[in-house]
């Protein structure tokens, strides 16, 4: 069961090796013991950060250094746009040194490291078994010299350009940690783009001195107030996600063709332009593979196969005085760490909110909606709960805080017998969230 | 000196400088990101205030402004060398440079080049031959349209200042926004493509000038500042007495209460009564702003408590149970923000010149882009320059034509 919970990640692991090797051809031995050294090396210190600093911080480490690895691949991306497109074409230093087998050991090292943490984060629980560890870090030792001999059977024509390679092994990186929910990143991606978009099209109305909603057309401002819908989150992400694959796309086939002019017979001009689109063909294989890659880590992203914890809400009712009070052992037990919802009724107005007890031991009652997005409501996966409108994951440890796409969390009374809270707070507070997000949702600014 | 001031300038005009700073606030933005909800706003918060990151943004709109001298001595050059007015030339212009063996015939060559369809141009020693329209002027447009943009960005952010006041009829201006009395608010519908309404405030200022009238967009400058609404709201005189304030108040409310429906609060000062004002929704559905018919929904707090809701035109009086609520006059205000940024004229000049140069790059690159060729003869040296905007390909091989068509006739010749 655990061997197939990993295959994804085990198969970019054959992946990344397999275009590295291709990548750095005339550094194989370097390449093979610096992807089993980092492989190792990645595990055990994976095994260190999950056992010792458990919680949302090795996760977040480790999400980073694959963040890291996109961003790189976007700088390597627009340099390769920028050199590819410039009339005088030259190696630059970064080729140059890329030649050399220290930069081959180092950049497969690194890579080895984030892939087996990336493994390791889909073992939860596992910290206290080292044997499952060692098998696997056998496993992955196995399968370099499984993708070395694949290799040998490619064939020869196929080149990876260094942006390309880069492209490709960041591309499996993000794939095979998209199917671990604490370090997927598109979803957070989309939602930092819904949030910037919305900031640039107000701070850009306010700059251009552009009247309000009030004394704009209608129709016009519908259009407007897509961009503050979350689609413009998830477009913009996929624009952001595929540029750098697009970009060494394009400087593939933007490169300059070999100068003939010189050449007088047109038969070996023809010759010489041939060969250089053949192998400019070639190179385009990598980005191409990368995008499908990166579209695979999208659809993994937008549909996870897990299952979310999303109780029908409980309808609840206040006490004269106007008070809610909900016992924390009773039919649910408000401490078993799980998302407990209700339903609250009064005057024709009504409110649906959760309380949930945080891994660090606290209760907190919060509304099933966000400040921000449509209150679609929130389920509970493996350490998060998610925002069925924004698909955005906060972890459990910020459940409570406001701000963002948190739950917005509301004033209670803990009590030895339970919690307690004012039913009017809930309902004004739940009114002013839901009114401020749909204006949000109707393009206001 | 001369090296230094080059290297400077070749620094600073460098393609790679606007990727690179773009991408220093790129990454400055994630890194805020990290720690704060609000990005973008803390992100122009801090490039405000710190001038390594101004000179960093300055650096972007100087990068342009290099480049467009550049490009225009490049462009310059590649005229005169096609024009003959020079001896030799740059191969720094030109996409290819290819040296031709000695004694190189031009001759049959111009007839091929026409028959191609390219113009010609035969100078003493050279051969010159073009066609399509260049894209020099879209690209000037566009480095003058960046150059602006970047330079509005900068001046706007470090230079902008903003003071909120309330247009209201019948009022004076306040000093800080110019002075003068404002005559009339007028709210009426609007045909524009955009606008749904329009909005004059008319203004009779203080000294001699000639009355102004401010409207929505463009923003009028009224003493050096923009002039932008940012909403209607109804200033109301509100007189109000109780059992326990038998003394009464009056007060001059500044209510944001349009369109009708909208709450605001006016407290009493010195007394636990707060009124929750709104606008009534006349049957008509017209627009109480518009007509001026305006009556007065409310509901008068004690504390927490909700003592009871009324409603009175203005002008009217509602009394109840001791409370006596009146609005004696109720005029029509717009919160208006008195703005100085001169960046926003460069910013929307710019918006004009890339409009521009869109229109005249998008149909010379698609349906003619510039093609040009370069024989020339230099003492005992043959060379022949090409450049292309667009169609390389095909410009290339009618190029390799014509150096075979040199060659041919060099070998045949005697």
């Amino acid at each position: 069961m655990l061997a197939l919970k990993l295959i994804p990640q085990l198969l970019c692991w054959v992946g990344m090796v397999l275009v590295l090797l291709r990548g750095f051809s005339g550094r194989r031995p370097t390449v093979v013991a610096a992807a089993c050294a980092g492989f190792l090396l990645g595990l055990a210190g994976a095994l260190t950060l999950l056992r010792f600093l458990p919680g949302e911080f090795s996760f977040g480490l480790i999400r980073d250094l694959v963040g890291g690895g996109f961003l790189l691949a976007w700088g390597v991306s627009v340099a390769a746009i920028y050199r590819s497109t410039g009339r005088v074409v030259s190696a630059t230093w970064g080729e140059r040194l890329a030649q050399r087998a220290p930069f081959a050991g180092a950049g497969t090292l690194l890579a080895g490291m984030v892939a087996a943490a990336v493994c390791a984060c889909r073992l939860p629980g596992a910290e206290g078994k080292p044997l499952t560890y060692l098998l696997l870090a056998l496993a992955g030792a196995v399968l370099v010299f499984a993708a070395l001999a694949l290799e040998r059977v490619l064939p020869a024509s196929f080149k990876v350009s260094l942006p390309g390679l880069l492209l490709l092994v960041v591309a499996l990186l993000l794939f095979g940690s998209s199917s671990i929910i604490r370090l997927d990143l598109f979803s957070p991606l989309t939602m930092k783009v819904m949030k910037f978009t919305h900031d640039f099209v107000h701070q850009f109305f306010e700059s251009m001195l552009i009247p309000d909603h009030l004394f704009i057309r209608p129709y016009l401002w519908q259009y407007i107030g897509l961009l503050f819908g979350k689609e413009i989150g998830f477009w913009g992400g996929l624009v952001i996600w595929f540029i750098p694959a697009l970009l060494v796309l394009f400087a593939i086939q933007f490169e300059r063709l070999p100068q003939v002019s010189q050449i007088r017979q047109g038969a070996a001009r023809r010759k010489v332009t041939a060969a250089a689109i053949r192998s400019r063909r070639f190179r385009l294989v990598a980005p191409v593979l990368a995008a499908a890659v990166l579209a695979g880590a999208v659809y993994q992203s937008r549909f996870p196969s897990v299952e979310y914890w999303d109780p029908k809400p409980v309808l609840i009712t206040a006490s004269p005085s106007g008070e809610i009070f909900i016992p924390k052992k009773g039919v649910v037990d408000l401490e078993d760490g799980q998302l407990h919802k209700y339903l609250f009724k009064q005057g024709g107005r009504e409110a649906r909110f959760f309380v949930l007890m945080t891994p660090s031991g606290k209760l907190t009652v919060d509304l099933d909606a966000c400040a921000i997005c449509k209150p679609d409501g929130y389920g509970q996966v493996e350490g998060m709960v998610l925002c069925y409108y924004c698909k955005t994951y906060i972890p459990l440890d910020t459940v409570g805080k406001p701000g963002g796409c948190n739950p917005v969390p509301i004033a209670f009374t803990e009590k030895e017998d339970g919690v307690h809270l004012d039913g009017l707070t809930l309902i004004n507070t739940w009114s002013n969230t839901v009114q401020s997000s749909a204006r949000v949702k109707e393009g206001g600014k | 000196m001369r090296r230094l001031l080059e290297t400077i300038s070749g620094v600073l005009g460098s393609r790679a400088l606007p990727p690179l700073v773009i991408g220093c606030f790129l990454l400055l933005y994630i890194g805020i990101a990290f720690a704060t909800y609000d990005t973008l706003v803390v992100l122009m918060e801090i490039a405000r205030t710190n001038v390594v990151l101004l000179v960093l943004l300055a650096l972007l709109p100087l990068n342009h402004l290099i480049r467009l001298l550049r490009e225009t001595a490049s462009h310059l050059k590649l005229r005169r060398a096609l024009h003959g007015a020079t001896v030799g030339a740059d191969p720094g212009l030109f996409d290819e440079t290819v040296p031709l063996s000695d004694a190189a015939s031009f001759a049959g060559l111009e007839a091929r080049l026409v028959a191609e369809g390219y113009r010609t141009r035969r100078l003493p020693g050279a051969l010159a031959a073009w066609r399509g329209g260049g894209n020099f002027p879209a690209r000037i447009c566009w480095r003058v349209a960046t150059c602006l943009l970047f330079a509005g960005i900068l001046i706007s952010l470090t230079t902008r200042t903003s003071t909120r006041g309330a247009i209201i009829e019948g009022e004076q201006l306040s000093a800080a926004s110019g002075g003068g009395k404002v005559e009339r608010v007028v709210l009426a519908e609007s045909r524009g493509a955009i606008l749904s309404k329009s909005l004059a405030m008319e203004v009779a200022p203080p000294d001699r000038e000639a009355r102004r009238v401010f409207g929505l967009y463009p923003p009028s400058l009224y003493r050096g500042a923009f002039v932008y609404p940012r909403y209607l709201g109804i200033g109301l005189f509100v007189r109000f007495a109780a059992p326990d304030l038998p003394g009464g108040y009056e007060k001059h409310c500044i209510l944001n209460i349009h369109p009708a429906g909208k709450e605001d609060s006016a407290l009493i000062p010195g007394s636990p009564y707060r009124l929750l004002l709104s606008l009534e929704r006349p049957e008509d559905g017209s627009d109480p702003y518009r007509t001026g018919r305006m009556n007065f929904l409310f509901k008068l707090f004690k504390g927490k408590d909700v003592l009871f809701a009324g409603s009175a035109p203005t002008g009217g009086e509602f009394v109840r149970d001791g409370y006596r609520i009146s609005f004696p006059d109720a005029r029509r205000l717009v919160i208006t923000d008195f703005i100085r940024d001169y960046g926003v004229l460069l910013i929307w000049t710019a918006a004009l010149l890339f409009v521009i140069a869109l229109g005249l790059w998008l149909p010379v690159r698609v349906c003619f882009p510039r093609k040009e060729m370069l024989f020339l003869v230099e003492a005992d040296a043959a060379l022949a320059f090409s450049r292309a905007e667009g169609g390389r390909r095909r410009h290339a091989g009618a190029f390799h034509d014509a150096l075979d068509l040199v060659e041919a006739r060099r070998a045949t010749t005697p």
